[in-house]
This record gives C-alpha cells, structure tokens and sequence, in this order.
C-alpha cells in the first residue's frame, strides 16, 4: 500500500511525538478507509491510537494485498515501527511545514520497508527508509457509551491545568461531582506528606464545552502518557473528550474531526479491596505482580508469574452494580480472585458487558482485546460499517483463540 | 501561630514572585522568618550550604495588601519556618494573570503553607489552584541559630559592574575552573581572575566606585587609611557566584560587595523595598 502527501505535516508529527510517549514502538497499519497509528505500553496501563482518514492526506492510495497463506483475508498489512526511527523524521514538527514541501509515506511489503520521503526546499530530498517487524495486530475495545461521566473541553484548557503541576508529576486525580471539577496530585495513605508539595485546581462545570457526570467519581491516572494527547490536540485545535467512571475504569481522552480521530486510553488505579485482587493487565510498574502468561509471540515483555498482591496494580473493576456508591469490596475480590485461579477466564457475559478484563491469566492478554466501538469511526466510515466489522474480525482474530473470541464478538464492532 | 496573608497587586505578585525566584537559586532549603513587619528568607552557614550564607529582607507592607500573623507567643511574636523556595516559586510561577494570591498556614496532615491563586477563568467563577508546600517550624529554642550576620570588618568595600556583563563573565570562566578569585582595591577597581595549569584568564573593571561607609563610633575599619591600590582578594567557589548572579532578574539599584582579604567575600543587593545579602566564604 502507498500513502502520500500530507495535509498537514506539523499533525502527523505530533501525533507521531504524541504516540512516543506511551512506548516505543508503534504499530502502523494502514487500511482501506485511512492509516492508523497504535502504541501500547509495555505495561499495558495505556493505549493510543491514531486514525488520519485518507481525506486527511492530498494522495492516498492503498492496495489489498492477499497473501494466500493467512487463513482469512488480510485487509490491512500490520508492521511495528520502532519509534525512534521514525521521530527524527518529524522532529521539529513545527518547522516541518516551512522547510518541507512534500512528504510522502510507501510501504514496500516484500522487503519489509517503511519509506519516509521528505521533499524540501531548495531540492533537498530526504528519504528515510525504515524496517518494520511483522506482528499481530493491535485493538482495542473501549465502550465509550457506557461511561456515564462525558467531559468535553478544549485543549487549551487542559493544559493550562496541566501546568500548574511539575512535569515530574507521574500521576495526577480527576474528581468530579455534578457540582465541581478538580485536578489533584495523587496521594496514597503512606504517602510523605512532610516532603510532597500537593497541587489542587479546581474548576467550575461552566469551563467545559459539554459536562455529564452520571457518577461521582474520583479516577487517577498517569500525566505523563496524557501530555502527548494534549499538545496533539493543541495542533489540531479539537476539543478533547474525556469518557470516564470509577476508579478502575480505564479513562479514554479522544478527539475527532472529519480527517482524524484520536484515542488515548488510560488505566486508573483501582480503590477496590486490593489484596483480594490480582493484578491485571494495568499493572502499572514493572516491578510488581505481573501476569502469568502462556507463551506469548507477540509484543508483550514476558514477565516472570508471580501472585503478591499489589497495593498500586492498576486493574479494571469486574462488574459492579450500578446504584452502589462504592465498589464493594467483596465482589471485586471474588471476581477477580476467580481469575486467578487456573485457566479459566471469567464467565462470559461480564466480558461482553464491560470491558473485557485481561486477568494474569487470560489468553485475551495476548491481544490486549478492546475493540473500538464503531461510534469512533462513525465520522469517517459509517456507511462502511461492515467492511470495517470484518477488518476488526480480522485483526482480532488469531489461530489459536478463536474459540475464546466467539464468546467476545457479540458486543458491536 | 497564625498566619494568614493575601497579594492583589498584580505588580506586587510578579515582583514577589522574581524574589521567591532569586531565592530558589540561592538555596535548596532556606528559614522563613515573618514578624508584623517583615518577612526574612535566612541561610545560615553550616556546612552543608558550602558555607555561604544569605539574608534577604522585605517589608511585608511593600508586596501584602493583607497580612495577619500571631507568632509562638506574645512576647516572641514571630514564626520561623523551614521550607523549600523552589516549591514556592512554582507554586508562584502561574500566577502571572491571577486575581489574587492568597497564602495561609495550616496543618491538614503537615504543617503547610498553603497558597491558593485565583484565576481568571471564562465561567463566572474563578479558577482556584492550591498548592501545599510542606514547611518545618522551626521551635524558639534554634531561633539564635538565624540571627542577622554582621557586616563584616572589611578590607575593600565595591560597588559590583553591571550585572549583566559580570554574569557572563563568570559563566564562561565557570567552563574553565571551579573558583574564581575577586580582588578589588579602593580605587574602583576589581579583577576577576581564574587559573588553571593550561590557562589563565583575568577580567579587569575600573571606574566602579566605593561606597562611602561610615565608621561608627569613630573607630576605624581597616578600610581606611588603606592605600588605594591595594588589591584585597578572596578565592571563592565559582558556582556559588554564578548562582547569586544567575538568580538577579532584575537589576538591583544598588549591587556592592565587601572583601574580607582571604577569608570572606560579602553582597549586598539592595532593590527598592528589598535586600539580599550573601555571603560567601574563600577557600583556605
């Protein structure tokens, strides 16, 4: 396939710059409808992804190619890019626009390359071409609609917040009611209060273009991954949404508009009982409980098992049932405390009403299971809602889980 | 203890803030001495400052549109807290459109300065941003440890060059050598010199001026009766200089230092409403 030429060269750059921040390789996968961009981190804890429809570039221009030996008819060519290469291409994102004239982006598939080619002023041609590994392919499912809190605000906003606090800040907590908005540093009960300068801002539900809080809640989450969104966005002058519930629910700050749509999907520290709890897919540090994986060919670190409870594992909340103010405690453990059992996954019907859990032990790990509800597409693709159904179906799926993911696929793509 | 103070002034916030700011070049933790009048940010020399020592002074009435303290006790109305400048010009550094400043002391989980800033937002509340820089209260029994440093019996007495072009100086000496010798004499001139086994570098200043100090109680310094050419010096750690230079974002009205030859060299930079004394000592 073969993309070229940009609309704006300064966007994609900062939406490259904005995907360095959660890892360091980034899956570049180009389809049909556009190209999208996916990072995920090594801990699992954040999930970016970046969608330029094919309107967004002057040329674009994409070619199925069938390769005979997949068992399903692959729509889209996934690679891994390592970060680092491609960064430097897009340094000064900034000046890109005023040094260069063109870019143009082409994937060679047979030989594994990625090219870049900057055509520059003054007849400078940079070309930059780039190995890619093959992979799986990544997605992700966040159902955004269920989340009964729905800020909407600009970007501008945001960072003006996110100012006050040092950039050494890892992880900051977003606390609303109906009646108020606060940002606050993240405290824990050991933390040293005598060493720590804690910042609070407080703002009123007016600031915000678009304020629905269904629930009381207070979610922390981790700055640093966030700030790359925010300077994204800033370039592109959308509003940002933030989709949000409890603590434990992942939180998804997106932007879109009619030539791109941006997701970045955080974990939140669960307040839930956490002994009882075994740490899942968000743990958040490498150094404390990790999974206890099958063998895995993909792109997740292998990690030593290990079942210590962890007072700061980041992990989404099995079902709870709405009306209860609190997560009770109980039932978070029981059901997470299923999980780590032996082999089986939990029952179901939790996985296809909330968000898939990727417990130590599930397969679904292995592909880090969210799919993107198809109202996230809707800008681009709507009318193509079953081709784009079929490219999820193709990504998601792999040999040796298909039966797993038939329990999966009831939940709309 | 009570302390309760609020700035509207937006001048007098940013002016304050430049102040915080100078300090927190100076001093990784420093003493927060406030009484009715004034507020004091004190280093004191002990070893683990390298030996340099400041004392800034402020009248609170200059920056405070409301100022509220109640010291330890009635006859000690004063409040010594240790903390962190950095911390504080932080909290400071997004203020520059603030409607207020408001700082307070508490003690939720700590003793903490509290300082809230006001900000102008676009709904009809304000944006409130509060910060809670941790302090240590210092108890009566240290407090003789931060009493204010005495002019010392110099040798020479300076006005400085322009703050500007010294400030360069030393920062490309700082490349070449970890200290730097000042001498200056009596007739306005002063040297900054540093060596080292491949180079040596001076940088000459002339027509600078002394201030005339007058002798108290008829004594005499040793300043005078000093012949004029003689040059007074002390070798002193380059980076305490750069720091003290680096920090001043303003030029000082008036900017002076004082050698002690071969043990101290003491600055004083006096700003309108605000003096900054920093001491720093040679290296035997």
């Amino acid at each position: 396939c073969i993309l070229q030429c940009f609309l704006s060269l300064a966007v994609f750059g900062k939406a490259i710059h904005a995907i360095a921040r959660i890892s360091d390789d980034f899956w570049f996968d180009p389809v049909e409808k556009g190209l999208a961009l996916r990072s995920v981190n090594s801990s699992r804890s954040a999930y970016a992804c970046v969608f330029f429809s094919s309107m967004f570039f002057q040329h674009y221009c994409w070619t199925a190619v069938s390769q005979p030996c997949q068992q399903e008819k692959q729509l889209s060519l996934p690679c891994k890019l390592v970060i680092k290469s491609v960064l430097p291409v897009f340094r000064c994102a900034n000046v890109l626009e005023r040094n260069v004239e063109k870019c143009s982006i082409s994937t060679n598939p047979s030989d594994h390359h990625v090219t870049f080619q900057l055509l520059c002023r003054h007849g400078v041609v940079k070309t930059y071409n780039l190995t890619f590994q093959e992979c799986d392919p990544l997605q992700a499912v966040f159902a955004k609609h269920m989340c009964p809190n729905i800020l909407r605000v600009h970007s501008r906003l945001l960072t003006d917040v996110m100012i006050h606090f040092p950039t050494s800040q890892e992880e900051i907590t977003l606390s609303v009611t109906p009646m108020k908005v606060c940002f606050k540093s993240y405290t824990e009960e050991d933390t040293d209060f005598s060493r720590t300068m804690l910042t609070e801002i407080q703002l009123s539900p007016e600031e915000f273009d678009y304020f629905q809080v269904g629930v009381d809640s207070e979610v922390t989450f981790c700055l640093k991954e966030l700030r790359g969104l925010l300077a994204f966005s800033e370039a592109t002058s959308v509003p940002v949404s933030i989709h949000f519930d409890r603590s434990g629910r992942p939180i998804a700050f997106s932007i879109e508009d009619l030539l791109l749509e941006a997701s970045f999907i955080l974990a939140t520290l669960c307040e839930a009982e956490k002994e009882a709890a075994s740490p899942g897919p968000w743990d958040s540090k490498a150094d404390t409980a990790t999974s206890k994986q099958p063998q895995q060919k993909g792109n997740t670190p292998s990690m030593d098992s290990a079942k210590p409870p962890n007072a700061s594992a980041k992990q989404e909340v099995k079902t709870i049932p709405r009306g209860t103010e609190r997560d009770v405690p109980g039932t978070a453990g029981a059901a997470t405390a299923k999980a780590a059992g032996g082999e089986a996954t939990e029952a179901p019907y939790e996985k296809v009403r909330e968000l898939p859990i990727l417990s130590q032990n599930s397969y679904l790990y292995k592909h880090c299971i969210f799919q993107f509800h198809s109202l996230f597409f809707g800008a681009v693709s709507y009318k193509e809602k079953e081709a784009i159904g079929d490219t999820f179906q193709s990504l998601v799926t792999a040999s040796d889980t298909e039966e797993e993911f038939g329990a999966l696929q009831s939940s709309p793509v | 203890m009570r302390f309760r103070a609020k700035i509207v002034d937006l001048a007098c916030l940013n002016h304050f803030s430049r102040i915080i700011n100078t300090i927190a070049k100076l001093a990784k933790t420093c003493i927060l001495r406030l009484t009715v009048c004034k507020l004091y940010f004190i280093l004191s020399d002990k070893v683990a400052n390298g030996g340099a020592s400041m004392w800034c002074e402020l009248s609170q009435g200059n920056f405070f549109d409301e100022f509220q303290m109640e010291g330890v006790a009635a006859e000690h109305n004063e409040i010594y807290l240790e903390l962190v400048p950095e911390n504080l010009s932080r909290a400071l550094k997004t203020s520059q459109s603030a409607k207020a400043v408001k700082m307070k002391l508490t003690n939720k989980h700590c003793p903490c300065l509290r300082v809230a800033v006001e900000l102008p937002s676009l709904s009809s509340s304000s944006r409130i941003v509060t910060h809670d820089i941790p302090v240590g209260v210092i108890p009566r029994r240290m407090w003789n440890d931060f009493r204010e440093p005495s002019v010392p019996d110099f040798d020479v007495s300076i006005y400085l060059p322009v703050l500007k072009t010294m400030k360069s100086v030393v920062e490309r000496m700082k490349n070449l050598s970890n200290f730097i010798v000042i001498e200056a004499n009596l007739n306005g001139e002063m040297n900054l010199k540093i060596e080292t086994d491949l180079v040596s570098v001076t940088t000459h200043f002339k027509d600078l001026g002394n201030p005339p100090w007058a002798s108290e109680d008829g004594c005499q310094s040793s300043a005078q009766g000093r012949d004029l050419e003689s040059m007074a010096e002390a070798c002193i750690d380059i980076k305490k200089l750069q720091q003290l230079l680096a920090g001043q974002q303003v030029n000082p009205t008036k900017a002076l230092c004082n050698i002690v030859h071969k043990r101290i060299v003491h600055f004083i930079l006096l700003h309108e409403e605000v003096s900054l004394q920093y001491f720093i000592p040679a290296i035997a």
